[in-house]
């Protein structure tokens, strides 16, 4: 199953990272999608299919930790896969990160971790042949 | 240590620029590239079993394009170029720490701090570098120094 991905991020550096970095992992991608921050990327959730989102917490309008618990009050978003890569190093930040039902990886980040958490959080593991 | 860390940074920054930057190291250095000024540098600090720090220096043109490159975008604005260079300084150094012992896991790495002019003058008082290397492109030229805190102190006591 290739995977339709969110990468929310106000840097855009770091959302063309992340899609450079999720091209390395070798996994079966479909449809990537980009948001600046929390409330453009609800709205790319509304109208898109999306299998797994890459989610920031420090961000303008609507921060990640405020966009994940609006997905986990929607039933239709409350299991979706979110992972958020950040340099956040508060145990208490990084907690409320867990308790919030998303994965937390620490920046830097490397395709192998990357793919090893994908794997985990979404059950694929089909890689690209292409 | 000295010999492996060198040989880590050098393999850890030519992979990041060719897998993030799409860039790639030109063996020989140009007459031209020795005598260029420096155009910007970050920082990365780390802290575990030890300390220290990564400085990412770049020179001709290199500032802009490691952006333009990540972005695919010609024109990068201000804050896209400082932020891929302290990316770019993030994932090295991500890289070299599992090297110190402990791996990963066992180090703090701080987010990337962009150097102005001034203050690089000041970091560059603090010691000098484990290891450095210098990666030519067409597009510039990048040094990469690796300090681990107290690491030149250490061994001039053992003498």
């Amino acid at each position: 199953m290739a995977l339709n991905i969110l990468v929310v991020d106000d840097s855009s550096v770091m959302r063309s990272i992340i899609i450079k970095t999720l091209r390395l992992t070798g996994l079966s991608l479909g449809d990537i999608w980009e948001a600046e921050n929390g409330e453009e990327g609800l709205r790319h959730l509304q109208e898109k299919w999306i299998d797994l989102a890459f989610v920031d917490i420090h961000m303008p309008v609507m921060d990640g930790n405020e966009m994940i618990s609006h997905l986990r009050e929607n039933d239709q978003y409350e299991n979706l896969p979110v992972i958020v890569i950040s340099s956040e190093s508060d145990p208490g930040k990084i907690e409320m990160i867990h308790k919030q039902g998303a994965t937390f990886i620490h920046k830097p980040f490397k395709p192998e971790i990357l793919k090893e958490v994908i794997i985990a959080v979404t059950g694929v593991s089909n890689e690209d042949k292409d | 240590m000295k010999t492996k860390i060198k040989k880590v940074l050098e393999e850890a920054a030519i992979s990041t620029f060719e897998d993030i930057c799409f860039m790639y190291a030109v063996p020989e250095l140009k007459e031209i590239q020795n005598n260029l000024k420096m155009e910007a540098a970050a920082e990365v600090k780390y802290h575990g079993d030890y300390t220290g720090k990564l400085l990412i220096e770049t020179r001709g043109g290199l500032f802009s394009a490691i952006a333009a490159n990540i972005l695919s975008n010609d024109i990068p604005t201000p804050r896209q170029k400082r932020d891929a260079l302290g990316e770019i300084a993030n994932i090295i150094c991500g890289n070299i720490v599992t090297c110190l012992g402990r791996g990963e896991q066992g180090y703090k790495i701080e987010s990337p701090k962009f150097l102005k002019k001034d203050m690089l003058g000041k970091e560059e008082q603090q010691g000098k570098p484990l290891s450095e290397i210098t990666l030519n492109f067409n597009e510039g030229r990048a040094d990469v120094k690796f300090f681990v805190d107290g690491y030149f102190d250490a061994k001039e006591k053992k003498k």
